[in-house]
C-alpha cells in the first residue's frame, strides 16, 4: 500500500515580519486523491504549497511526500508544481522551457525532447514550440505551466489556482486536462477560489483558514456536517466560524 | 491523448529512488550558456567591443602621447587591466541575469523545487559565468594582443590569475544578484561599487604615481591585486610581486565563494 501522497505534521511558518501563515497545520492526502484546498486569500494555501515544494523554509514541523522527507531528492522528483503566477523562463523558447525543466529532474536529452514534443502536442502548443513564452496568450501560458509541472512524470501534481483569471472556455479545457491527469494516475492537490470547481473535480476538500485546516471531507460530507445544501454555504459558514469553535467542532 | 502520454511516460512510482539519466547540474549549466549565447551580439561581442574601445581610445589614440610606464608602452600597460575589467563586468552582468532576473520573475522556483542540490545550482551558475568571462577575455585578447604588440610573458601565472579572477567575478555577480531587491539596486551597485573598484584598481596607472593616501586606497581594492597579477602575467612585472597579488585575488575569490555558498546552503536570500 502506498504511503500518503502528502503528510503534513504540525507545520508552522512564521515570516521574519512576525506574521504566522501556518499554525501547526496538519494534513494528509492519500495516494490517488483529487484533493481540493479551499480558503480565502492569506489563508496559507500557497505557503503550504511553497513549503512542500522547498520554496520556503518552514519554521517547524514535518512534511513527507510518499513517505520521503519533502526536501529529499526522491520527494522532489515525485512532485510537480504549477504555481499560481506565470513564472516561465522568458530567456528560453517554450520547447526549451520543458526540455530544461525535464533536465533539472535528471531526464536524459533524447527522452526530454521526446516528452517535450508529446506534451506540447497534448496541450495544443505544438505550433508554439519555438516561440517565447512572452508571445503566448494567458491561457496558453497556463497550459505551458501545467506541461512544465508534468514533464518529469510526478506522482503528486500540485496546481495552485490554475484557473484563476482565465475565461470559461479555457477553464473547461483545464478541467478536462485535470480529470485526464487524475484518471491516468496522478494524485492532484488543487487550490482554488471557485467552489464549483472544487465540487466538480475533487473527491475530497479541505477548508483552510488562518493557517489551519478547519474542516475536510467530500462535498457531500461537508454539506451534511454543516447542514446546508450548497458548498458555498459550507464555505461561508466555515469562514465565519471563530477558529476555536471550528476546532472544537 | 492522455493515455498516449501515460503509455510513453508512466507516472513515477513512489518507491523509486531518484536517479538521474544525465546529471541535472549539466542541464542548468547548459541553460546558462544557451541563454547568453542566444544573444551573443550583446552578451559576448558587445562586451568585447566595449573593452576594445578602451584600447582604441586610451591605448592607441591617447597612448601614443603618453610615455610608457615602467618601460612598458602605455597601450601594453593597460591591456592586462582591461582584461580584468572585462571579466569583472561580465561576471557582474551574468550574476545579475542568472539570479536577480530569475528571482524577480520567480522562474528560479522551477530550479529550487527540483532535485538539484544547493551546491549544484551554485556550481552551474558559477561555471556559466566563468565560461562567459572566458569567451569575452579570449575574444578580446585575440584582437588586442596583435593590435598592441603585446604577448603573455608568463603563461602559467596567466592561467592561475585568470581562474582566480573568473571565480571572483562570477561570485561578485551572484552576490549582487542574490542581494539586490530592485533593478535600481543592480544599476547602483554597478555604478557605485563595481566601476570604482575597477577604475581605482590600477588599470590605467601605476600606484607609484599616486599620493600615499590614494595609494593606500588602491591597496584596499581587491581588483587592484587582480590587475597586478594579470599585469605580471602579461607584461612580466607590476607594482607588487606576482605571488602576493595572486594570493590576495585567490583569497578574495575563496572568501566570496564561501559567502555565496553559505547563502545558497541556508537559502536565506532565495527562500522566505
Amino acid at each position: 500500500m502506498a504511503p500518503p501522497a502528502l503528510e503534513v505534521v504540525k507545520l508552522r511558518k512564521t515570516y521574519p515580519s512576525g506574521f504566522t501563515a501556518l499554525h501547526d497545520l496538519e494534513l494528509e492526502i492519500p495516494d490517488g486523491a483529487f484533493f481540493g484546498l479551499l480558503g480565502p486569500n492569506g489563508a496559507g494555501k500557497s505557503t503550504l504549497i511553497s513549503a512542500t515544494c522547498n520554496l520556503l523554509r518552514p519554521t517547524s514541523g514535518d512534511i513527507k511526500v510518499f513517505g520521503h522527507r519533502h526536501d529529499s531528492r526522491t520527494a522532489r522528483a515525485l512532485v510537480g508544481l504549477a504555481e499560481q503566477e506565470i513564472n516561465l523562463d522568458r530567456f528560453l523558447t517554450n520547447a526549451e522551457i520543458l526540455t530544461y525543466h525535464a533536465g533539472y529532474y535528471g531526464v536524459g536529452r533524447r527522452e526530454a525532447i521526446r516528452r517535450t514534443d508529446e506534451l506540447l502536442e497534448l496541450l495544443g502548443l505544438a505550433d508554439k514550440s519555438r516561440q517565447s513564452p512572452l508571445s503566448l496568450s494567458g491561457g496558453m501560458q497556463r497550459r505551458l505551466l501545467v506541461a512544465r509541472a508534468l514533464i518529469h512524470r510526478p506522482r503528486l501534481l500540485i496546481l495552485d489556482e490554475p484557473t484563476a483569471g482565465v475565461d470559461v472556455e479555457l477553464r473547461t479545457d483545464l478541467w478536462g486536462y485535470m480529470r485526464d491527469l487524475h484518471r491516468i494516475g496522478h494524485t492532484i492537490l488543487l487550490t482554488t477560489h471557485y467552489l464549483e470547481e472544487a465540487e466538480a473535480l475533487c473527491d475530497e476538500i479541505a477548508l483552510i483558514k488562518s493557517g489551519r485546516v478547519i474542516s475536510r471531507g467530500s462535498a457531500d460530507r461537508l454539506r451534511a456536517e454543516f447542514g446546508v445544501t450548497h458548498l458555498s454555504e459550507v464555505y461561508n459558514r466555515a469562514m465565519a466560524t471563530p477558529l476555536e469553535e471550528a476546532h472544537r467542532g | 491523448m492522455a493515455e498516449n502520454w501515460l503509455a510513453s511516460a508512466p507516472v513515477r512510482t513512489f518507491d523509486q529512488p531518484y536517479r538521474a539519466q544525465r546529471p541535472a547540474v549539466t542541464w542548468l549549466l547548459q541553460r546558462e550558456i544557451v541563454r547568453y549565447l542566444k544573444n551573443w551580439h550583446f552578451t559576448i561581442a558587445g562586451q568585447i567591443l566595449a573593452a576594445l574601445l578602451f584600447v582604441f581610445v586610451f591605448g592607441l589614440a591617447i597612448g601614443n602621447r603618453i610615455t610608457g610606464i615602467g618601460g612598458v608602452p602605455y597601450r601594453q600597460f593597460i591591456l592586462p587591466g582591461l582584461v580584468v575589467l572585462a571579466v569583472v563586468t561580465a561576471g557582474y552582468i551574468q550574476g545579475n541575469a542568472s539570479l536577480f532576473e530569475a528571482r524577480k520573475d520567480r522562474f528560479i522556483n522551477a530550479v529550487l523545487a527540483s532535485p538539484l542540490r544547493w551546491w549544484e545550482i551554485n556550481l552551474a551558475l558559477t561555471l556559466g559565468s566563468m565560461v562567459r568571462g572566458t569567451l569575452i577575455a579570449t575574444g578580446f585578447l585575440a584582437i588586442s594582443l596583435p593590435l598592441t604588440g603585446s604577448h603573455i610573458a608568463r603563461p602559467g601565472l596567466f592561467a592561475a590569475t585568470s581562474v582566480a579572477v573568473l571565480v571572483m567575478a562570477a561570485q561578485t555577480g551572484m552576490l549582487a544578484g542574490m542581494y539586490a531587491k530592485t533593478t535600481e539596486h543592480i544599476a547602483a551597485i554597478q555604478v557605485l561599487v563595481v566601476q570604482p573598484l575597477c577604475f581605482l584598481g590600477g588599470v590605467f596607472y601605476s600606484v607609484h604615481d599616486l599620493s600615499p593616501s590614494w595609494r593606500m586606497l588602491s591597496y584596499l581594492d581587491p581588483v587592484f591585486y587582480a590587475v597586478q597579477a594579470m599585469r605580471s602575467a602579461m607584461v612580466g612585472h607590476a607594482d607588487i610581486a606576482a605571488p602576493e597579488a595572486l594570493l590576495v585575488v585567490s583569497a578574495a575569490a575563496l572568501a566570496l565563494t564561501a559567502w555565496i555558498a553559505a547563502k545558497f546552503r541556508s537559502g536565506s536570500k532565495l527562500k522566505p
